[in-house]
């Protein structure tokens, strides 16, 4: 009976389907046919244009002429708490994958990452990092496991098409909070935009939150020894809540839209809806690759710092190796990270290669940053390549006179991304209810925090 | 039987919006005399793609479930047995009550929304003689979007500025600017605005489709006992929807507990946790922390739902049935 | 509008609901319609009805069809006015071409068809061992599958994701690929449900006779069972095509290469990553498609929601 067989066929696809799911899924560490170490690395935030990612291409082109024996794969990227949460769990995350500061203990700890301490210690470079910015990356005993890759500062970022439709003069922007409060009205009143705008959801808001505390003196957890106190009802945090309390309600100066996270508010600035905010001082590729920025209007200065013991909140990211890394693969990783990554800090060639590649394509040249190395490394790796930067310069240049003068503090160790999440719900609560009682909101952070805190003494 | 006969009555809910109609018929005593023809290995084929479909993707995590919520694991380092700790961790959290609040709150207001509404609409577009493809084109239209594209589109009208699209249209009339999903208060109802808009037609075709299956004799007595058109509506039309009414209400509601989408992509829970439900919060548990979840406080909060859920639709069902007989 | 009328095959008259179809009569009788008073309030409340329907349900639709082709700032200082600085078309080829949502639009295709096509399989196979053959541990699994009906998703989410993860038996992870999508979806128990009850109703005479002259299982279900059973396939079928659509949580965690996204998983990471005209457009194309497959199965798909809709809600 024919249909009969067809239906036992049928019957039996489920079964069938087992087989050939060997063939389609990836697999983590994998060679290609002709022999190939098939590496895959992680390229650009999703959504980033065409250009940037045909600049990609092309570096991806340029490391495998040098390295025939390696193909290099890669897939889009935006680290996120959950993406990286369920790539972790599921063990789909490539070779190659940048992660922040924050997260890179933890994730040694919880032996997530591969050791790379012999293949970085053959680095020609490896000697001269930052030692801070190398603790970063390496467990108590020194073991080395990522490479970091990138720092930022926190600054101010600020719309000078906005501050001229309002009447201010761009090339002196704001020094002290108390500037920046009344410029934000002024551009508010003048202009209908918002004047200032802070990040509130995703754990942006409490990061934000964390840079704004530092700026005025404060700090979020004390470290004790092996004791940690979370101290989020400090007077720091306190006067950054009461401040943006002040520009919303006192002086409506912060537009209308409120749930705003690391992307939403690269995007409305990069629409021109906003005047000032504070992010990480590297956000200006991404205003251009994937918000469109118009160059000209973008203005860079630094963060204004008040009370003793204020300073810059910093962070950064860490190139890290998939623990399922066989040699090959981790030692190919380490080329990539190497080319990809290192080489446009540290050698001329590689940097003007880099710089004309990313000029090419209009792609951001000399991005304001922090030195992974030391300031004469920095310095001179932004001589090489001057003819090509495109960030127009001097804008971006009262951060550039000022960042090396601030002090540099890292973020909040323990339990960093419940700390941020719980401080999302101050931020959104003080930006929408006019009532916020900020020491009750604070005090309740500081319970629940710490008793996450507690429970892993 | 040529014609859908609804029975009143929400004792067979099912059934009542079966194709015949019919009640089940009545098991016979062990299978019919197919069985035994050609039994074994014809049953055995047959039956490979629900044991496995099922096993693997339904009965085995449904087990796994109820063991992950007995245990500490974050799916990175070995999981732990901590009993019921997990149970109290969810429960001594004040989020999961804000959560329970809201996503109630949630369900109430989809309800004074998105129930009444539709029916009347359906009433309506019943009597309609001509065009009635139009009507009900129209009203079904929004439930052929995506679900995530109206999110999405949604939250671009809800847009807080003096230029947002509501706002525009509201400034036309002269109502001032309204800050939508900004605000704490408006933020919930906002959000229900837009899943009614979303799902209402679906609801409006099916009380179309019991509306026009009223048997016209139930109409032509009332007549005879000299009924006008309202007291028709209210002692024949509604008394025979009451089956679908009952149905429709319990599953809008169990499927209300469970709203994401809306939350999710609208507001992330906020403004201040004003949005926040346990669905979210679920995700939130499992998902949210980069450096590995906490699966066994997901899923004991996950089960914590369903069993409020099915004690709610127990409840519901022996309630209405005394109702309804 | 009117249902095709039923054709003479071995389809069982009792399975013909007069769902969308115009009466006879309705609530109002003819002698009622005749009077002016009832005419007239008729018609006006048609008359809102229709304004109300035009303005909420095709109302937004325009507005974003409008806002693909309009430039960004157009569509963001007078969101309602209509073209002040004209038309751009560019927006959808770069929506299409640059931003690639080809690639996810044809991936919510073989979501939604593996989905329909694993839900078919498991339903009917299923719903006729539980109604046709019986064999004796039917009762018990028929009540395993009734009891999983009570069990909200949301409780699979974490140990689903851990199967698919590291599934019983291939032991290769599912993550990234479709499958990981059509076979979750296949265990679907108001499938079953509705299958089952409709085997139930068909005339027990047809397979006996079907019997008498011969005909295995295999060839019963394949042409006896399947061609009777067409206006609950049809029932399945729009709902399996309809929650693959809508599905966003699931393939959120399962598929998070954007190679085998689905639209719906794609267009929210889009959101802050693209100019705004161009993520618009992307919107409109994600809703043209579905618009224009349900104004074609406009009469498939209504009486489907109608019939099995009260069930599923």
């Amino acid at each position: 009976m024919k249909s009969s067989r067809r239906i036992a066929i049928a019957g039996l696809a489920a079964l069938a389907t087992a087989a050939s799911l060997a063939a389609c899924s990836p697999t983590p560490a994998a060679t290609t046919a002709d022999g190939k170490v098939d590496l895959r690395v992680v390229s650009l935030i999703p959504g980033s244009d065409q250009k940037a990612f045909d600049a990609f291409d092309a570096q991806v082109e340029q490391f495998e002429k040098a390295n025939p024996d390696i193909h290099v794969t890669s897939e889009e990227y935006e680290w996120t708490g959950p993406t990286f949460a369920a790539q972790l769990a599921g063990g789909t995350l490539p070779d190659v994958f940048t992660i922040p500061f924050t997260d890179v203990q933890t994730l040694i700890a919880n032996g997530q990452l591969a050791d790379l301490t012999d293949e970085v210690n053959g680095l020609d470079y490896a000697a001269s990092f930052n030692p801070n910015v190398l603790a970063v990356s390496s467990d108590a005993g020194g073991r080395i496991f990522g490479v970091p890759t990138a720092a930022y500062g926190n600054a101010l970022h600020y719309n000078r098409a906005l501050f001229e439709q309002a009447g201010l003069d761009p090339d002196s922007p704001p020094t002290t909070w108390d500037e920046v409060r009344a410029d934000a009205k002024t551009i508010a009143e003048k202009t209908g935009k918002a004047g200032y705008a802070t990040m509130t959801q995703n754990n942006t808001g409490g990061w934000q939150l964390a840079v704004a505390t530092y700026a005025r003196g404060g700090r979020l957890e004390t470290v004790h020894g092996d004791t940690v106190t979370v101290t989020a009802d400090n007077t720091g945090t306190k006067a950054a809540l009461e401040y943006l309390h002040t520009l919303r309600w006192d002086d409506d100066a912060m537009g209308n839209n409120f749930l705003l996270d690391w992307g939403t508010i690269n995007q409305a600035f990069g629409a021109g809806e906003i005047g000032m905010y504070t992010s990480g001082s590297d956000i200006y590729t991404n205003l251009v690759q994937a918000q469109k920025l118009d160059p000209a209007t973008y203005g860079l200065t630094t963060l204004p710092l008040e009370g003793a013991d204020a300073g810059v909140l910093t962070g950064g990211t860490v190139a890290a190796v998939n623990i399922k890394a066989d040699d090959a693969h981790r030692a190919a990783a380490v080329k990539w990270i190497d080319f990809y990554y290192m080489q446009k800090l540290v050698n001329q060639d590689a940097a003007v290669l880099d710089a004309k590649t990313l000029s090419e394509s209009d792609q951001p040249v000399g991005v304001p940053a922090l030195p992974i190395f030391d300031q004469a490394t920095l310095d001179t790796s932004r001589e090489w390549v001057k003819d090509y930067i495109n960030v127009p310069q001097d804008q971006v240049q009262f951060f550039l006179d000022g960042i090396f003068d601030q002090p540099i503090l890292p973020e909040p160790k323990a339990h960093t991304q419940e700390l941020y999440a719980a401080l999302d719900n101050v931020v959104q609560a003080v930006l929408t209810d006019e009532n916020a009682d900020i020491d009750s909101l604070l005090t309740r952070v500081n319970t629940d925090v710490q008793a996450l805190v507690d429970a892993d003494a | 039987m040529t014609t859908t006969e609804l029975r009143p009555g929400a004792d067979a809910p099912i059934a009542a919006v079966l194709p015949d109609g019919s009640a089940p018929p009545r098991r016979r005593r062990r299978g019919s005399p197919l069985v035994l023809l050609r039994g074994g290995l014809a049953t055995l084929v047959f039956l490979v793609p629900m044991l496995v479909v099922f096993g693997v993707f339904s009965w085995y995590p449904i087990v796994q479930a109820a063991i992950m919520s007995l245990q500490k694991t974050n799916l990175v380092t070995d999981p732990t047995w901590v009993g019921l700790a997990n149970f109290v961790t969810v429960l001594k959290n004040p989020d999961t009550w804000v959560a329970l609040r809201n996503t109630g709150w949630f369900a109430l207001l989809a309800l004074l929304f998105g129930y009444p509404v539709p029916l009347v609409a359906a009433v309506l577009m019943s009597e309609v003689r001509r065009l009635r493809g139009l009507f009900t084109a129209l009203a079904y239209l929004p439930v052929v979007v995506p679900p995530v594209v109206a999110v999405l589109l949604w939250k671009f009208f809800y847009d807080a500025n003096p230029t947002g699209v509501f706002n525009t249209v509201l400034g036309w009339v002269g109502i001032p600017p309204q800050p939508w999903i900004q605000n704490a208060v408006a933020a919930m109802p906002s959000l229900v605005v837009e899943a009614t808009w979303a799902a209402a037609g679906g609801t409006v075709i099916i009380y179309l489709a019991a509306l026009t299956s009223v048997p016209p004799e139930l109409y032509d007595a009332a007549e005879v006992d000299g009924a006008g058109l309202w007291r028709k509506i209210q002692h024949v039309t509604l008394p025979q929807l009451r089956g679908v009414l009952f149905v429709t209400l319990i599953l809008q509601v169990i499927g209300t507990a469970q709203v994401f989408l809306e939350p999710f992509l609208f507001t992330g829970g906020g403004p201040n946790n004003s949005t926040l439900t346990i669905l979210l919060l679920v995700y939130r548990y499992a998902f949210q922390n980069s450096l590995g979840g906490d699966y066994g406080a997901a899923t004991a909060l996950s089960l914590v739902l369903a069993v409020l859920l099915a004690v709610l639709s127990i409840v519901y069902f022996r309630i209405t049935r005394r109702w309804s007989s | 509008m009117t249902i095709a009328r039923p054709r003479r095959r071995v389809q069982p008259r009792l399975v013909r609901p007069r769902l969308v179809e115009p009466e006879d009569r309705g609530i109002a009788s003819a002698a009622d319609r005749r009077r002016p008073v009832v005419r007239r309030s008729y018609r006006a409340l048609h008359g809102i009805l229709l304004v109300l329907l035009v303005v909420v349900g095709l109302g937004p639709i325009l507005w974003l069809f409008k806002a693909a082709v309009t430039p960004t700032q157009d569509t963001l200082r007078d969101p309602m006015g209509l073209f002040p600085h004209g038309v751009d078309l560019q927006n959808l080829v770069t929506a299409w071409t640059e931003v690639h949502i080809d690639v996810q639009f044809v991936n919510t295709i073989w979501i939604a068809l593996g989905s329909w096509a694993v839900q078919i399989l498991v339903a009917t196979t299923a719903g006729y061992v539980l109604s046709v053959l019986r064999p004796r541990i039917a009762r018990v699994l028929n009540g395993m599958v009734l009891a999983t009906l009570f069990v909200p998703a949301i409780v699979l989410l974490v140990p689903l994701y851990l199967v698919v993860l590291h599934p019983p038996l291939i032991g290769q992870s599912m993550l990234n690929t479709f499958w990981a999508v059509w076979l979750p979806a296949g265990a679907n128990a108001f499938n079953i449900l509705l299958v089952t009850r409709f085997f139930d109703s068909l005339p027990r005479e047809v397979f006996e006779a079907a019997r008498t002259d011969g005909a295995g299982p295999f060839r019963l279900f394949w042409s006896i069972v399947l061609p009777m059973s067409k206006p609950i396939l049809g029932v399945v079928s729009v709902f399996a095509v309809i929650a693959a659509w809508k599905d966003y949580l699931w393939p959120l965690l399962v598929l998070r290469d954007p190679a085998v996204q689905p639209l719906s998983v794609r267009l929210p990471t889009l959101q802050k990553a693209i100019e705004l005209d161009v993520y618009l457009a992307a919107l409109a194309i994600s809703t043209l498609i579905p618009i224009v497959l349900f104004l074609v199965f406009q009469r498939l798909i209504l009486r489907g929601a109608g019939l099995g809709g009260a069930v599923k809600g």
